[in-house]
């Protein structure tokens, strides 16, 4: 279910062209034809679905704080989330020339419908913000991590398809000289944005109803709870005043 | 030496010394800066919270902190007691302020970990002012505030902050109109707990109604916004227990 | 002419019109949308890019004849990513408000395609000065785009400019409100950005009808 959610919230809530406007520069300048848009969103939900696992891996085990406990006790204090900027480029950098090498020795064919779009994905900013996004919303295990990577790529995916799709069809409206080309592109892909912005209500429905479940629990515990914490407070309170101040930390 | 950089070796050796520059000079920065940014966070923290529960000062329509050299005064004369609540527990620490939210939420997840609980009692004008943190996510990144409220559980001031929301939209939750309308406002129902949602179109842009738990959003950040309201909702209800005890 | 030649000149000048990164060489696309809602921060994001572009065009260019050619997309993005990142940490140290208000931009400098598009096409080919100039051209073209998109955001969707209201106030029906007129709120939306770079693309190439694509 959780999977569920969050591919679901990734390739359409949270699309990476549409709601959060990175990978703008590929996105435009590489789709006028739907065959070379095809083959860089697939590059893209390939490089996606090994570098947010991976950098997950390298968050949790190297990068933030006390992640470095498997060491031993002596590391735990270590804080490095100031390198993960450097270090995700730095995975995501060798990673599309990893794949590059080993794609061109073993699978010439691949190599030649991907190849090229290899370079230009390093400098996709959509694949950086798909680590950081995992890094800032917290993803707590590796197979959400994937999920995410995969998700977020097919969400791409599906954008420069459509906007290919319909670059291709428009050659034969009538669209003013000036606009041709990079201008109604653009115009276009507002409009394409504001259409996923109705996605947006998506998961929401449902979360409601549980939040009046919630609320409801909440009530009884509370007046179960209430009579020993009032005790306790007063108590607290009490040798607060009396005696010094008790510092635990 | 231009025509051998095509070489592998050449290449391994270019990565190698890189890194290693790299790597030395951001963390030779890193640690010997830490001491400073650590502080300037500790002072932060301070000045927030003094913020959330009216002292600052703020001119119309700016918000001003208390300034950094006098934040450390104002706070032991303001702040008259920090609680850390676990359970049914309530100890008085003096450094409850430093205690990250983020690690104790993660730690919580554990079912045998008691969550500790901040809580920072403060005194102005011999009005009691109870402040509790929060911290939840926004459409970027992390969101986080303070939530003043006196001892009818009615909020009586807001800071919020936040690392990355997109300016001009989601970055609004730190401009005075929007903390301002908190001001006032019911999160409870009688006995029941309601919250603060961030609504849109709710006829009530001036935010006249306090009672109706719910503020006007801001145009354009509906994630930060929902996120901001959830947060809320999430961090709040762990101090019902106690909350309900002042409310006598 | 005084320091500049006409051919350094012409550096600076080209990306303001006619080879502008954002309406003609498709880079830096990304920022541009996301944080142009507001005037004051489109100044911001400006600034910071005019820095980071220099130096860094400046330190590749320095750079360009001992960096291997296999390595060099991670050398470029490691150099700005340093770059951003020191001066990321200073600011924290010693000026730590003005760091709060920066550290949102962090992210989207370095991931600017404006800054890597330039070291590629330029910066490794060309010696530091020209380099340095060809930067700073750039990041001016890229300014221009960013305040005027800014400037039409925030006074049609807020009725604000820089946060003063120049338009009146909205709720106690001011200014130009007494007349009917609302906030578009729809302008603050990312989409709105999109539409407006079209449209500022469209008044350009019917200026410069060479600029005119052929589909």
């Amino acid at each position: 279910m959780e999977h569920l959610e969050l591919f679901f919230k990734a390739i359409f809530i949270d699309n990476m062209v549409f709601a959060t406007f990175l990978g703008m520069c590929s996105y435009l300048a590489v789709s006028k034809k739907v065959s070379t848009a095809v083959g860089l969103g697939a590059a893209v939900i390939f490089v996606m679905a090994i570098t947010v696992p991976l950098n997950w891996l390298l968050d949790q085990y190297i990068l933030q704080e006390g992640a470095l406990s498997w060491l031993g006790e002596e590391y735990a204090t270590y804080d490095l989330s100031f390198l993960s900027f450097i270090m995700f480029i730095a995975t995501i950098a060798t990673m599309v020339q990893l794949v590059e090498i080993i794609v061109e020795k073993f699978s010439p064919d691949l190599y030649n419908s991907l190849g090229i779009f290899l370079p230009l994905i390093a400098v996709n900013c959509a694949i950086l913000g798909g680590s950081l996004f995992m890094q800032s919303r917290e993803i707590e295990s590796l197979d959400l991590a994937f999920n995410y990577g995969v998700s977020s790529g097919i969400g791409f995916f599906l954008a420069i398809l459509a906007i290919a799709a319909i670059r291709e069809k428009i050659r034969y409206s009538n669209v003013p000289a000036p606009l041709r080309g990079l201008g109604i592109t653009f115009i276009i892909t507002g409009l394409m944005a504001i259409g996923f912005m109705s996605f947006g209500g998506m998961l929401t429905g449902g979360e409601e109803e549980v939040a009046i479940e919630e609320t409801a629990s909440i009530e009884t515990s509370v007046i179960v709870e209430k009579p020993t914490i009032e005790a306790e407070i007063i108590k607290v309170v009490d040798s607060v005043s009396v005696d010094e101040l008790e510092i635990k930390e | 030496m231009a025509k051998n950089t095509e070489s592998n070796v050449y290449t391994v050796l270019f990565a190698t010394g890189m890194v290693v520059i790299v790597g030395a000079l951001l963390a030779f920065l890193a640690s010997s800066l830490k001491e400073k940014i650590t502080e300037n966070k500790r002072i932060e923290k301070q000045q927030n919270i003094l913020y959330a529960m009216g002292v600052n000062e703020n001119e119309p329509g700016s918000v001003t902190f208390v300034s950094k050299n006098i934040v450390g005064g104002e706070f032991s004369k303001y702040i008259t007691k920090q609680l850390v609540i676990t359970g049914t527990d309530a100890v008085e620490d003096e450094n409850a302020y430093l205690i990250d939210l983020k690690k104790e939420e993660a730690a919580a997840k554990n079912t045998n970990y008691q969550r500790r609980l901040p809580l920072f009692i403060g005194n102005k004008d011999n009005i009691q002012y109870y402040i509790i943190p929060v911290r939840g996510k926004g459409l970027w990144d992390a969101i986080w505030g303070y939530v003043a409220i006196d001892n009818q559980l009615v909020v009586q001031g807001v800071y919020f902050d936040h690392a990355a929301e997109t300016p001009g939209l989601g970055s609004n939750i730190k401009e005075r109109f929007f903390m301002d309308d908190f001001k006032g406002e019911h999160f409870l129902d009688g006995d029941l707990f309601k919250g603060i949602s961030v609504s849109k179109g709710n006829a009530d842009p001036k935010n006249m109604d306090k009672t109706d738990f719910e503020v006007d959003a801001i145009a354009g950040s509906t994630i930060t916004g929902d996120g901001l309201a959830a947060m809320l909702k999430k961090d709040l209800k762990l101090y019902l227990p106690y909350l309900k005890t002042l409310k006598q | 002419m005084g320091l500049l030649s006409k051919k350094d000149l012409k550096l600076i000048t080209d990306p303001l019109a006619d080879n502008n990164p954002i309406t003609i060489q498709v880079l830096g696309i990304c920022s541009a949308l996301a944080i142009t809602a507001e005037l004051k921060a489109s100044i911001v994001m400006s600034v910071a890019v005019l820095f980071v572009m220099g130096l860094g065009n400046l330190t590749i260019s320095l750079m360009r004849n001992i960096i291997p050619p296999k390595i060099r997309i991670i050398v470029q993005l490691i150099v700005v990513a340093t770059l951003v990142i020191i001066v990321d940490l200073v600011l924290k140290a010693f000026a730590y408000e003005l760091s709060k208000t920066l550290s949102v931009f962090v992210g989207l400098i370095i991931t600017n395609c404006i800054i890597m598009g330039r070291f590629e096409a330029f910066a490794l080919a060309n010696g530091p000065i020209r380099s340095f100039i060809d930067g700073v051209g750039n990041a001016l073209g890229y300014a221009l785009i960013l305040i005027i998109v800014g400037f039409f955001r925030e006074l049609l969707g807020s009725g604000t400019l820089l946060g003063f209201k120049v338009l009146g106030d909205p709720i106690e029906k001011t200014g130009v409100y007494a007349f009917g007129y609302e906030n578009n709120g729809f302008m603050l939306l990312a989409p709105m950005a999109l539409i407006t770079v079209g449209i500022i693309i469209w008044i350009q190439r019917s200026r410069n009808e060479a600029l005119i694509e052929d589909n």
